[in-house]
């Protein structure tokens, strides 16, 4: 058999082993294993995992994952979540819908802070929710809202999976999250636009709030100083180039745990759970993370990615249909894996082929980061979609009177907003590029 | 949903599962404190740097043991709690039977990889010895770092032993 076939069978039986609910991580060792073993042989193999961990998990770029993961859950604890969605509610919450809106701002603001989405829907849903039921906000738009919203937390950077898109594509870390940012405000407006209208067409489902005199919001403002304190020195600093990645989490995670300190948020059994929950996080990832690595390295030993990316370019195809072809894909994967999963198992693959192929004229550089941050709208869509939606599951547990199917139904705006807002940046690449060359 | 909100469980074991329980567990908080340590270091070399001309000396190299090291003693708490990812779309329906049989046989081979994984690394560990290989700065032998991977991924196996013989009586009963 050749390199490629095996390789199309182990991808064949990947997905099986993962339909028959083996662990992703070791879904992708099972094959890479078999593969790497028929192509180079037992005794590489043995050698090879004599260091494949060590190599991978002291891969310095890296060290920014388990950093932000344990800051995120510092942030989690130390109640910049209520000041933020109370800053929100005194500036906009005497507008038609204005509470809900202020959730997604909070939402983003706490993305700013938080590089991953479930954690900020969770985070902000045990803040806002409550509020928002006391204001007479119907619960199934509630949900929808900050279900939604908590997709900000990884659009705005910091944003975990696309630390793990720039190393796997050999990207920069500081040009992938400056280029984030516009697409997450966009998102962020979007989703506001989305309320908007919802309260005017059905205002029984979001009433007005009070409006707050200046003094009280500029007292809201001031409460939410630490966060963007921690955001501009964070990301200001990377961007910067004052520090690394891995320096700019560390003060990340230094100062969000004094913060959480300060607040009491580290108090009993606090400091235990913000541990607990960074290990739980990084040891999610970092099997995924050993896993996609042997499989890579079959892939490379097969050349099946490339081969398939040279097979679908000398086909002259319309760039666009590749493309879409592409997202689809990311779409019906998202309805039943975890995104940073779907990024590992797919980005080898998809990456030569975009950069294969003629989108707009861009340069290598710039298709690569704007690749990057459509994969991950993309695949972010799955956390608000049926029949997985990670969001929506954390959301609907917090609120537990409202069905699911309520949640979804209100859930469809704002997905229409995501797919119109890929839509912007599949045609309109520079909404994404024009702040890397400012 | 490892990320979110963390709870942590308050599960009861007995036996070998008290045991496994308390190991993940401080390994898990081993690791947590290991991330914090290596924040603290790299403000220190920041710090350092910006104000006295003085980097700390092999803050990468340090980074890199201690990330290693952190990270590989997050694994077994993590298939504690059953916090690796599976797709379980395509099995939602299946009878629960069916589903405890396929959980026991990923299990069965999470525990194979993860032994294998240790034994390797195990082996690894003691060749680097032979060889006297050192990180740059510091010269800290390279072996040193490989310690914490080789029980991280032993125990992760013996966890996934445990939940595999846990799924094995759902399906006798």
């Amino acid at each position: 058999m050749s390199g490629i076939e095996w390789g199309g069978l182990m991808f064949v039986v990947l997905l099986l082993l993962l339909a028959l609910r083996v662990h992703i991580g070791v879904a992708m060792l099972l094959t890479g294993t078999m593969g790497y073993s028929f192509v180079a042989g037992w005794d590489p193999l043995m050698s090879f995992f004599k260091n494949a961990a060590f190599a991978r998990y002291s891969t310095y770029d890296l060290s920014v994952v388990p950093l932000f993961l344990l800051m995120g859950q510092f942030a989690t604890n130390g109640g910049l979540s209520k000041a933020l969605f109370q800053a929100g509610n005194a500036m906009i919450g005497h507008w038609r819908g204005g509470m809900a809106m202020a959730a997604v701002t909070s939402c983003a603001g706490f993305g700013a802070i938080c590089g991953s989405s479930l954690a900020t829907a969770a985070t902000m849903g045990q803040v806002a929710l409550p509020e928002l039921k006391a204001h007479n906000y119907s619960e199934r738009l509630s949900a929808a809202v900050i279900a939604a919203g908590g997709t900000l937390g990884i659009l705005i950077p910091p944003s975990v999976p696309l630390v793990i898109y720039a190393i796997i594509t050999e990207q920069n870390i500081a040009k992938m999250f400056l280029a984030a940012f516009v697409p997450g405000i966009i998102a962020a407006v979007g989703y506001m636009v989305v309320i908007g209208i919802i309260a005017r067409v059905s205002p029984e489902d979001a009433p007005r709030g009070v409006r707050f005199s200046w003094a009280q919001r500029l007292t809201a403002l001031g409460e939410t100083w630490p966060v963007l304190l921690i955001f501009v020195v964070v990301i200001g600093g990377i961007y910067g180039g004052f520090f690394t990645p891995t320096e700019a989490a560390s003060i990340g995670t230094v100062a969000t745990a004094f913060v959480a300190w300060k607040s009491g948020g580290l108090r009993g059994e606090g400091l235990l759970k913000c541990l607990y929950g960074a290990a739980a996080g990084t040891g999610m990832i970092f099997l995924i993370l050993l896993g996609a690595d042997i499989l890579n390295v079959f892939l490379a030993l097969t050349q099946v990615n490339t081969e398939l990316a040279k097979w679908v370019v000398s086909m002259d195809l319309s760039p666009l249909a590749v493309l879409f072809t592409i997202i689809a894909i990311y779409l019906v994967l998202g309805c039943v894996m975890d995104s940073l999963s779907m990024l590992l198992l797919t980005i080898p693959i998809f990456f030569p082929i975009i950069m294969g192929i003629d989108l707009w004229g861009m340069d290598p550089e710039s298709k690569a980061i704007w690749f990057g941050i459509l994969a991950l709208m993309v695949v972010e869509i799955g956390l608000i979609t049926p029949p997985v939606g990670m969001n929506v599951f954390i959301i609907s547990s917090m609120t537990k009177d409202v069905p699911m199917k309520d949640i979804f139904r209100y859930i469809m705006p704002f997905l229409a907003s995501d797919l119109l807002r890929i839509l912007l940046i599949v045609f309109v690449p520079s909404v994404v590029l024009f702040v890397l060359k400012l | 949903m490892a990320e979110a909100v963390h709870v942590i469980s308050t599960r009861q074991y007995q036996g070998l599962g008290w045991v496994l329980d308390r190991l993940c567990k401080l390994l898990a908080i081993l690791s947590g404190l290991t991330l914090l340590a290596m924040a603290f270091m790299s403000l220190r070399s920041i710090i350092g740097r910006a104000f006295f001309d003085a980097p700390l000396m092999g803050d990468f190299e340090l980074v890199q043991f201690l990330c290693a090291g952190a990270v590989a003693m997050s694994l077994p708490y993590t298939h504690w709690i059953s916090g690796h990812v599976i797709v379980d779309f395509f099995t939602a329906h299946a009878p629960a039977r069916l589903n405890a049989v396929l959980d026991t046989l990923a299990h069965l081979l999470m525990a194979f990889f993860a032994g294998l994984i240790s034994w390797r690394i195990w082996v690894g560990l003691v060749d680097l010895q032979g060889s006297f290989d050192a990180s740059m700065l510091l010269e800290i032998p390279t072996w040193w770092a490989y310690v914490p991977l080789v029980p991280s991924f032993a125990l992760l196996s013996f966890t996934a032993l445990y939940r595999a013989f846990e799924k094995m009586k759902e399906v006798q009963s």
